[in-house]
C-alpha cells in the first residue's frame, strides 16, 4: 500500500450525546471485555482500578426536585495535540500514525507515569498490581488484545485492533478506504441507547463530521489546546459550563459557546 | 595495523559513536522492558478459530438477542444482536458481563454435592448424579408412601411461563403437592390488577413505542424495568428527535433516577401516594368530561351509580372519585400541586395516544394491587385499552399443551390439601404464591410441615424482604435441595446440590419477554459445552420423575428437556403464522396493525425448528385488537371499575364473620363500594413515625445486579465511589435531611428500623426526596467470592414489610428508620 501523507489520513473521533446517555455503564463493561481489562477485588479504589472508559456523574446542584444529573462517559480523548506524548522518555506513547490514534506501547512503557501526570483528562491508568482475573476468568480473555503487566500504563486505544482487522479485511478485498460502519469501537457498538457515534472527522460524509457542527457540540477543557477528538453534545448549559475551568470572575464567554443571556 | 595510542583513541571514540548510532543499546533497553514485563503472571489468551453463536440472554426475562463471540471453544465476549426484534442491538450492563458468570470458578458448583458436615459448615462431598437423583427420588417416594406428598415444597424463580417452570409445576402436581411457590414478581401484581378489572390472564403488553404521552407511575423504564434491552433501544430511537415529535414522558419518582432524569416532566409525590395522584387525574377527567364516553358507556361496569339484583343501590366510580379525590385533596395527600394535577390530566386527555403505566424495579418487586388498578383506571377512562399505543390485551402464546399429567390417589388427595402459604385460599384469593406466609406456616408449627424443599433459579435468602423468617424456616426444614449453579446464600444452606448449567451452557425459552407488546418466543442456545459436571434442571426434573416411578414417571414420558420444549413449539408452527427472522430494518412495533408479514417462510415443523434454533426468535408482527365483547372476561363481560371478583371473594371470606372483620383481616381500610374499586389506601408502617422519622426506600440500579444472579466484577467498575467505597455502601440523602441529622458527605451512620440495623455511609444528593433514605439493592452478600462477598449491606436485613391489602404481598417500600451518625 502506498504510504499516505498523515495530514490526509483519517482522523478518527467520537461524538457522545449526553442528552441520550443514561449512564448505564454498558460501554465501560463492553470496553473492559473487549480489551482484557483486569478487575480488582476493590474496584471502588478509583486511584488503583482500571477503567479505560470511566463514567462521571455531574449534577447541577439545584434543590430537589429541580436536580439534574448528567452522566459523562470519558474514554481517552485521543487528543490531536496530546500532552502525554512528548513527556514519555521511552517513546511508549505516540501520535504519529495516519489514523490520529494516540498509541500506548506496553512493552516499551517503563512505568514512570509522566504521561498520567500530563493527561488533563485522567484517561490513563497504571497497573499497580499483577493483572488479576477472578479464578477461571482468564478463560474469556481475547487474543486480539494483549493483557498488560504490572508496572505499565494503559488507556483507551479506540479499539485499535478493530481498526487493524478492518484494514486487513479491506486490504484483502483490494480496497484502500474503510466504510463508515467497518470500524466501530466496542463501546460505540455496545451503547444500548446509541449515544455514541464514531467515524473519521476528516471525512465530511461521516456522521461525526456533521454532528460536531451542531451548536451544542463541545469538548472537555478546550482552552488547554489539546484538541480532543472526542466531542460531546448536550443542550444543558450548566453542563457545558462545567466542561472548562474558569477563574473566579473570569467571563465564561470564552467557552466555545456564548452563554445564554438568562442562563 | 599498528596499535598506537592515537589509533586506540580513535578506535575507542569511534566505538562510542558507533554504539550510539547503532540500534543495539536501544534494542537492549527494549529487551529489558520485555524481559521484566513478561512474567508468567501475565495471562496468555488462548488462540483458536473465531466464531459466533446466536442466542438469547436469559439472565432476566427481557429476552435480548445476543451474539456470543468465541475463540476456539471459549466465550470471549457477548454482544447485542441488531437483528433481534426485542432489543435491536441493545444489552444491559449485566448481559454485557455474562462471560464472568460463566467462567467465575469461585462462585460455581461443579458437580452434585451432598452436605457432610453440619449445616452451614460448608463441608461437602461430591457425588454422582445417579446417587443424587436416586436418593432424592427415594425420599419423595417415602413422603408419598406415608400419604404426605404435600410435605414436598418448592420455591421456583424461573419465569412462570417458561418450560422449566411448567415442568417443575407438573412434577409437583404429579407427586400431589400443592406447595409449589413462585418467587415474587412485579408481574403478579399486574396479573391481579388485569384479572380484577378485565378478567384476563395474559402477559403485560404496553405498546409504549406507539404512544405519544407516557405517564409512568414509578415505572423505572430506563432503570432496568421490563425488557431492559427493549426499553433502552426504544429510548435511543427517539432521544434524538425534537421534543415535539417524540413521546412526552411524565415520570413519577421520589428520586432522580435515570428515568426521572430523562423524563420531560418529573413529579415527586410522597412515597406510596401514587394511587391518590392517579385518582386525582381521574377526578379531573371525569369532572371535565374529558374521558372516552364511548368506551366508558359501552364497555365498562360500575362507572355510574347502579342497583344490584337485590335492589341495593351502589355508588359508581365517578361518584366516589368526584367526591373523594378533588385536586385539592390529592394535593394534600401527595404533595403535588393541584394545578399540576389538573394540567397533567388535561395533557393526558388531549394526547392522541396516552398510556398510564405502573411498575416496580426490575420485575422482582411486587407492587400494590389497588395502586395498579387506580393507574389502569386512567387507561380505561381515556379508552386506551387494547388500542395502538395503549395497554394491549395480550394472550399467552399458542404453545402446544402437554398431555395431561397422571394422578394416582395419593396425588389427588394431596392436591386437595390447603397450601401452606394460603395463596389462592379465601384469605389471599388472587395471589399465586406468598413466601412470607409460607415461612410463617413453617415457623409456627411444632415440627416442620415441609420435609423436602426444592429451590431452583432463586436466591430467596438474599432477595426477599422478609428473609429473616425464611432463614428460620429453612433451618427447620429437614432436607433442602438446591438446583442453583451458584454458591449463593440459599444454596449454601442446602443439603443436596443438583447444579444447573449457567445460561450460556443451555437451551431455555422466554415466552413473551416482559412487557413486549407482540407475541414473541425467545429461545436460547448453548454457546459452549457445559464446563463442569452440571445438568440442565429440565433434564433433572424429567429424570427425577422417572426415578420416582408410578404415575409420576408416566407423566414425564420424555427423553430430554429439549424434546419437551420442541413439543410445545409445535403449537407455534400449527398457528400457521409467524416470523423466525428479523432483518433489523423496520421495528416490529411499527407494523402491529398492518397485518403484513404474517405468512411464515417455513414449510415444515423441522425446518421451522432448525431456523428457530439459528435465530432464537419466533414472533407475530401484529396484534389482534378484537372487539370489546370478546376481550373482557369479567363476570359482567365488561371492564369493571367495580370488581365483581373482589366482591365475590370478600363474600366468601366474610362468611361467618362480619364484613368489617374480613376487611380488617385483609388489610383494607376503605369501606363501602370503594373496597371493590380502584382507590388510594394509605399503607401504614408498623413503626411509629415519631420514633422512626425517616423512610427507607430500596432502589434498584441498572448497573448493579440485585436478583438471583450475583453482581459480576465488571459491574463493580461502574459503581461510583459515592455508592460503594471499600466495603461501605452509601445511601442517598437529601442535603436538608442530612443537615437535620448532622450528616455530611461520607459520614458513617447507623440505620435502624424496628427489625434491625445496618451501618452505611451517606451520599448527600439533591436528587433524593427529603425525609427519605434511598438504599441500593444487590450488595451485602454473605456468599459468592471475594469480588462480591462482604461488600456493602443488604437492605432487606432491616426492611420491616407490611402486607399489601388484598394481595398480601410484601410491601418493601414503607420501612421507617432512624439514622444516627457514628
Ligand atoms: S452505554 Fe451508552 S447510555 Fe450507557 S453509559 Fe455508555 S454511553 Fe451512556
Ligand atoms: S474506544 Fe475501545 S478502548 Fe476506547 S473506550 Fe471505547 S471500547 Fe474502550
Ligand atoms: S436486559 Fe436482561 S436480557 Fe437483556 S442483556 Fe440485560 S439481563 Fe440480558
Amino acid at each position: 500500500m502506498k504510504k499516505r501523507d498523515s495530514a490526509k489520513g483519517a482522523r478518527y473521533g467520537m461524538v457522545i450525546d449526553l442528552d441520550r446517555c443514561t449512564g448505564c455503564g454498558t460501554c465501560t463493561i463492553a470496553c473492559a471485555a473487549e480489551n482484557n481489562v483486569s478487575v480488582l477485588y476493590d474496584e471502588s479504589d478509583k486511584t488503583r482500578n482500571i477503567n479505560w472508559l470511566k463514567i462521571y456523574m455531574l449534577t447541577n446542584g439545584k434543590a430537589f426536585p429541580h436536580t439534574e444529573v448528567v452522566y459523562l462517559p470519558r474514554p481517552c480523548m485521543q487528543c490531536g495535540n496530546p500532552p502525554c506524548v512528548p513527556v514519555c522518555p521511552a517513546t511508549a506513547t505516540t501520535n504519529d500514525s495516519d489514523d490520529g490514534i494516540v498509541s500506548q506501547i506496553y512493552t516499551r512503557c517503563i512505568g514512570c507515569r509522566y504521561c498520567m501526570a500530563a493527561c488533563p483528562y485522567h484517561a490513563r491508568d497504571f497497573n499497580w498490581f499483577d493483572p488479576a482475573f477472578p479464578k477461571g476468568m482468564d478463560r474469556y480473555l481475547s487474543p486480539e488484545v494483549s493483557p498488560r503487566m504490572r508496572g505499565v500504563v494503559e488507556k483507551c486505544s479506540f479499539c485499535h485492533h478493530r481498526l487493524m482487522s478492518a484494514k486487513s479485511k479491506a486490504y484483502f478485498e483490494g480496497r484502500r478506504d474503510l466504510r463508515e460502519d467497518e470500524y466501530i469501537p466496542a463501546c460505540v457498538e455496545a451503547c444500548p441507547t446509541q449515544a455514541i457515534t464514531f467515524g473519521d472527522l476528516n471525512n465530511p460524509k461521516h456522521r461525526v463530521s456533521e454532528l460536531i457542527k451542531n451548536p451544542s457540540a463541545f469538548r472537555l477543557l478546550e482552552r488547554l489546546g489539546t484538541e480532543p477528538k472526542v466531542y460531546y453534545l448536550t443542550t444543558k448549559d450548566w453542563m457545558r459550563r462545567m466542561a472548562d475551568n474558569y477563574l473566579q470572575g473570569e467571563s465564561k464567554k470564552e467557552g466555545n459557546r456564548p452563554e445564554k443571556k438568562n442562563g | 595495523m599498528e596499535f598506537s595510542r592515537r589509533n586506540f583513541i580513535k578506535f575507542f571514540a569511534g566505538g562510542i559513536g558507533g554504539t550510539l548510532v547503532s540500534p543495539l543499546p536501544w534494542k537492549l533497553i527494549d529487551d529489558i522492558a520485555i524481559w521484566t514485563q513478561n512474567w508468567s503472571w501475565v495471562p496468555l489468551p488462548g488462540r483458536g478459530k473465531f466464531s459466533t453463536v446466536n442466542s438469547v440472554c436469559t439472565l432476566c426475562s427481557g429476552g435480548c438477542g445476543i451474539e456470543v463471540r468465541k475463540v476456539g471453544n471459549r466465550v470471549v465476549k457477548i454482544e447485542g444482536r441488531r437483528n433481534y426484534p426485542v432489543n435491536q442491538g441493545a444489552l444491559c450492563p449485566l448481559g454485557m458481563a455474562g462471560q464472568q458468570i460463566l467462567y467465575n470458578e469461585g462462585i460455581r458448583w461443579k458437580a452434585p454435592m451432598k452436605r457432610v458436615g453440619p449445616r452451614g459448615s460448608q463441608e461437602w462431598e461430591e457425588i454422582t448424579w445417579d446417587e443424587a437423583l436416586n436418593g432424592l427420588a427415594t425420599k419423595i417416594r417415602g413422603l408419598r408412601n406415608e400419604g404426605n406428598p404435600e410435605k414436598l415444597a418448592g420455591i421456583d424463580g424461573n419465569h412462570s411461563r417458561s418450560t422449566v417452570a411448567l415442568l417443575i409445576k407438573r412434577l409437583f402436581d404429579a407427586i400431589g403437592s400443592p406447595n409449589y411457590l413462585g418467587m415474587p414478581r412485579e408481574e403478579d401484581t399486574h396479573a391481579m390488577a388485569a384479572f380484577l378489572m378485565q378478567g384476563t390472564n395474559g402477559p403485560v403488553a404496553y405498546d409504549l413505542e406507539n404512544s405519544d404521552f407516557i405517564l409512568s407511575f414509578g415505572c423505572p423504564l430506563l432503570d432496568g424495568w421490563g425488557a431492559p434491552g427493549r426499553m433502552m433501544s426504544a429510548w435511543g430511537q427517539v432521544a434524538g428527535d425534537k421534543p415535539s415529535t417524540r413521546p412526552f414522558l411524565a415520570h413519577i419518582d421520589q428520586r432522580a433516577s435515570r428515568t426521572a432524569l430523562k423524563a420531560d416532566q418529573w413529579l415527586a409525590p410522597f412515597p406510596g401516594t401514587e394511587a391518590a395522584l392517579a385518582m386525582g387525574i381521574a377526578h379531573v377527567l371525569i369532572r371535565e368530561k374529558r374521558y372516552s364516553k364511548e368506551f366508558v358507556d359501552d364497555c365498562t361496569f360500575g362507572f355510574a351509580d347502579w342497583f344490584d339484583a337485590q335492589g341495593h343501590g351502589h355508588k359508581g366510580f365517578a361518584n366516589i372519585v368526584l367526591k373523594k379525590y378533588s385536586p385539592q385533596i390529592v394535593e394534600n395527600i401527595t404533595g403535588i400541586k393541584k394545578s399540576i394535577v389538573i394540567e397533567l390530566a388535561r395533557r393526558f386527555a388531549s394526547s392522541h395516544a396516552p398510556i398510564a403505566l405502573t411498575g416496580r424495579g426490575k420485575g422482582l418487586l411486587p407492587g400494590s394491587v389497588y395502586e395498579f388498578m387506580a393507574v389502569h383506571a386512567l387507561n380505561a377512562l381515556a379508552g386506551r385499552i387494547n388500542k395502538s399505543g395503549g395497554v394491549l390485551v395480550a394472550h399467552d402464546l399458542p404453545l402446544a399443551p402437554w398431555p395431561d399429567a397422571e394422578y394416582d390417589t395419593v396425588a389427588t388427595d394431596g392436591l386437595k390439601r390447603e397450601r401452606l402459604d394460603r395463596a389462592g385460599t379465601p384469605r389471599y384469593p388472587f395471589t399465586r404464591s406468598l413466601i412470607h406466609t409460607f415461612s410463617e406456616a413453617v415457623n409456627s408449627s411444632q415440627s416442620s410441615p415441609v420435609d423436602i424443599l426444592l429451590i431452583s433459579s432463586a436466591n430467596p435468602v438474599f432477595t426477599i424482604p422478609d428473609s429473616k423468617s425464611l432463614i428460620e424456616a429453612l433451618d427447620k426444614i429437614p432436607f433442602i435441595v438446591s438446583f442453583s449453579p451458584f454458591k449463593d446464600e440459599t444454596s449454601l444452606m442446602a443439603d443436596l446440590i443438583l447444579p444447573d448449567h449457567t445460561y450460556l451452557e443451555k437451551m431455555e425459552d422466554v415466552p413473551r419477554p416482559t412487557g413486549v407488546q407482540y407475541p414473541l418466543f425467545a429461545l436460547s442456545q448453548p454457546a459452549v459445552k457445559p464446563l463442569y459436571r452440571t445438568r440442565h434442571s429440565g433434564d433433572v426434573i424429567i429424570s427425577l420423575a422417572q426415578r420416582i416411578g408410578g404415575t409420576i414417571a408416566e407423566s414425564f414420558q420424555w427423553n430430554s428437556f429439549e424434546e419437551t420444549l420442541k413439543g410445545r413449539v409445535k403449537g407455534l408452527y400449527q398457528l400457521g403464522q409467524g416470523q423466525i427472522a428479523y432483518d433489523g430494518s423496520e421495528p416490529v412495533w411499527k407494523r402491529l396493525d398492518k397485518k403484513s408479514g404474517l405468512t411464515p417462510v417455513y414449510s415444515s415443523f423441522e425446518s421451522m425448528w432448525e431456523a428457530l434454533r439459528e435465530t432464537g426468535c419466533w414472533y407475530v408482527p401484529s396484534h389482534t385488537f378484537g372487539t370489546w365483547s370478546e376481550i373482557f372476561q369479567t363476570p359482567s363481560k365488561k371492564f369493571e371499575f367495580f370488581s365483581s371478583n373482589i366482591e365475590l371473594a370478600l363474600k366468601t371470606y366474610s362468611k361467618g364473620k362480619s364484613l368489617d372483620d374480613a376487611l380488617a383481616d385483609v388489610g383494607i381500610l376503605a369501606r363501602g363500594d370503594e373496597v371493590y374499586m380502584p382507590h388510594y389506601e394509605e399503607l401504614k408502617s408498623r413503626a411509629d413515625e415519631k420514633e422512626y422519622p425517616l423512610l427507607l426506600v430500596p432502589i434498584e440500579l441498572i448497573n448493579l445486579a440485585s436478583g438471583w444472579i450475583g453482581n459480576p466484577p465488571f459491574l463493580n467498575k461502574t459503581l461510583f465511589d459515592h455508592q460503594l467505597r471499600k466495603d461501605d455502601l452509601f445511601v442517598e440523602v437529601n442535603p436538608k435531611t442530612a443537615s437535620t441529622h448532622g450528616l455530611q458527605e461520607g459520614s458513617k451512620a447507623v440505620l435502624k428500623s424496628r427489625t434491625g440495623e445496618l451501618t452505611v455511609r451517606v451520599h448527600v444528593f439533591h436528587g433524593a426526596m427529603p425525609g427519605v433514605v434511598f438504599i441500593p439493592l444487590g450488595l451485602g452478600h454473605t456468599a459468592y467470592d471475594r469480588y462480591l462477598k462482604g461488600k456493602g449491606v443488604n437492605p432487606y436485613e432491616i426492611i420491616d414489610p407490611t402486607e399489601d391489602p388484598l394481595s398480601g404481598q410484601s410491601v418493601w417500600w414503607n420501612t421507617r428508620v432512624t439514622m444516627v451518625k457514628i
